[in-house]
């Protein structure tokens, strides 16, 4: 058991919010000595200036969240010393662009062709908002805006909105799938798997490895109660998915629907495979807070896949009991938080021309062992897993353009559906570190350098 | 960090060369190795951890003379993205080793994962040239499930 206290964790990283719009604005430090001022406001030295929203228990929810991450050249730019610059982790020193290839961000999502705000240096700052409603959003942004001008520049933002029933724009409900982390207050929906440690989530503590702690940069009001995310601008091609279902279910005879659980693991309303393989509407139905609640093994009895496929997309994200290369299939474990970008999709008008996506940030306490880990060896990868050889995650993998292979085991015989190129391109990333609010004080109160 | 180009073999050769720090290091690592391997399957917690690991093909170990121990695998994957797997499940066997061994990293490697991946990096020899496999595509799993019998 361990004792974390909340009011110093950005409440993104232990809680989903449920807000329906959000909005990430990349900055850049412009002065250093006012750019440290306007994060002392946000650690709550400025009443006027909305602070970081915590993990606290919320007496009411508040109109806004404010959160913020911070890239390494962020951390450089606010003059952190090079001795504490030196004690953060490789990866995310080295940042998203360089460490694109690794994760499959290729072609089209490689770093040359991101979003100009994305591209090149990047920013130094991500402030993430989430709201309860648009005017909230524009409130809390202008506010912001008159606390950060002058020490920070604007380089761009990106909003995103949920749409009815929180689909993704391929249509499945979305974050269901979240880990139920031990000594933190339950934040998502209930699961009888082990739980992960906070230790994979936040730095200080023990983590999912026996007898290890991972490394927390110094000094320790800096680095404990931190964490790190993955920001990702993940543009979606609904017309291309759209398209790929009909064909093959013209040529299978299965239909679309059955053909986007298989791939996804889950129907388009959420009902997991595994627990209903025939039918999105079971009767009895599935209790919502029960979407999260199965495994693959043991009682649930799919190793072979016959129900939920080894290669579907949320198997891969998350194995659960499967037998896995290393034992490692509870090792891995990320928090996500999501939220679609761009009109929602309209099937009577196709082709629309209109980007659509998800914003999302990635978040655990080492990117290397697990954002990079699930995406270069659970997503672009199948070696992990008996029967998948060198396939890919069907909806998220990087597949060159047509050749993207997915197996539907059958009792009667393997289907393959095959022919595909990847559906989902990446816009833009920043890998960034997510302070404590000890830490953002911190980082506010650094002495000036010449 | 390496990454495994998608065309080549998904195993891999791992040929640890480790120095004893004196004769008398040599001979209780000699020891300590014996008592392990003599041990009936069931007991020997190497083979426990490999069985329960399920990416190791083969594996064994091999004195050389004078004042050698080589630990000889084929194994799946990344070894960079494995290393935690091993550490968890053999931790102890490994500090028992490094004990008797030259320039050996901290332990217990538990604590030190990053050292230790650093050490076995440095003392891998790998193999010259063609790593071969009759067998490119298939992992432990994949034989596994297999040769499985069917209940």
């Amino acid at each position: 058991m361990v004792d974390v206290d909340l009011a110093d964790v950005q409440g993104l990283i232990l809680r989903g919010y449920t807000m329906p719009v959000a909005r990430h604005i990349g900055l850049t430090v412009r002065e250093a000595g006012a750019a440290r001022g306007f994060l002392a406001a946000l650690a709550g030295g400025d009443p006027a200036v909305p602070a970081v929203t915590t993990a606290e228990a919320w007496a009411a929810k508040p109109d806004c969240c404010v959160n913020l991450g911070i890239t390494f050249p962020g951390l450089a730019a606010l003059q952190v010393p090079p001795q504490v610059l030196a004690g953060f982790p490789t990866e995310y020193a080295e940042g998203a662009a360089a460490r694109a290839e690794l994760v499959g961000d290729l072609g089209a999502s490689a770093p040359d062709r991101w979003l100009p705000w994305l591209a090149g240096p990047g920013p130094h700052l991500l402030l993430s908002l989430f709201a309860q409603s648009p005017e909230a959003l524009e409130s809390t942004t202008k506010t912001l805006e008159q606390a950060w001008l002058p020490g920070w520049a604007e380089l761009g933002r990106h909003d995103g909105s949920a749409l009815p029933d929180n689909t993704a724009h391929f249509g499945y409900r979305d974050g269901l799938s979240q880990p139920t982390i031990a000594d933190v207050p339950p934040a998502g929906l209930p699961d009888q798997l082990p739980r992960p440690p906070v230790g994979e989530f936040l730095l200080g503590y023990p983590s999912q490895h026996v007898g290890f702690t991972y490394p927390v940069p110094e000094p320790p009001q800096l680095g404990t109660n931190g964490s790190f995310a993955a920001f990702r601008v993940l543009a979606q091609d609904v017309d291309g998915f759209v398209e790929f279902l009909a064909r093959q279910a013209s040529r299978t005879g299965m239909s679309e629907e059955l053909i986007a659980a298989k791939l996804c693991g889950r129907w388009r309303n959420g009902t997991p495979l595994v627990l209903s393989p025939d039918t999105d509407s079971p009767d009895p139905p599935i209790p919502p807070d029960a979407l999260n609640d199965f495994d693959y093994v043991g009682e649930y009895d799919d190793e072979k896949g016959y129900r939920c496929p080894a290669g579907s997309h949320i198997r891969r994200m998350y194995p659960r009991g499967q037998r896995v290369a290393n034992d490692s299939a509870h090792l891995h474990r990320i928090v996500r938080r999501g939220i679609p970008y761009g009109p929602p999709y309209d099937p009577a008008h196709p082709r629309d021309g209109r980007e659509r996506g998800l914003l999302g940030l990635f978040i655990g306490v080492s990117l290397h062992e697990q954002f990079e880990f699930l995406m270069s060896q659970w997503a672009n990868d199948g070696t992990f897993a008996a029967g998948l050889g060198r396939t890919k995650d069907p909806l998220l993998g990087d597949h060159p353009d047509g050749e993207g292979s997915f197996v539907i085991p059958r009792p009667e015989g393997q289907l393959v559906l095959d022919g595909f190129s990847r559906f989902i391109t990446t816009r833009g990333g920043a890998y960034l570190f997510l302070p404590s609010i000890s830490g953002i004080r911190y980082l506010a109160e650094l002495a000036p350098r010449p | 960090m390496s990454e495994q180009p998608q065309n080549q073999p998904v195993q891999n050769p791992l040929t640890l060369v480790m120095k004893a720090k004196s004769p008398q290091d040599y001979t209780m690592l000699r020891q300590t190795v014996e008592h392990l391997q003599a041990l009936p399957p069931e007991q020997n917690p190497i083979i426990a951890a490999l069985d329960k690991l399920a990416s190791v093909h083969f594996a064994r170990f091999v004195f050389l003379d004078p004042d050698q121990l080589a630990v000889i695998t084929t194994y799946d994957g990344d070894f960079d993205h494995y290393i935690n797997g091993f550490v968890n499940e053999l931790g102890e066997v490994f500090d028992g080793l490094l004990a008797h061994v030259a320039d050996a990293p901290p332990t217990p490697v538990r604590t030190h994962r990053h050292e230790f991946l650093e050490f076995i990096r440095a003392r891998d020899l790998r193999c010259v040239g063609t790593f071969y496999s009759a067998y490119p595509t298939s992992t432990v799993l994949d034989i596994l499930d297999a040769v499985a019998v069917p209940h």
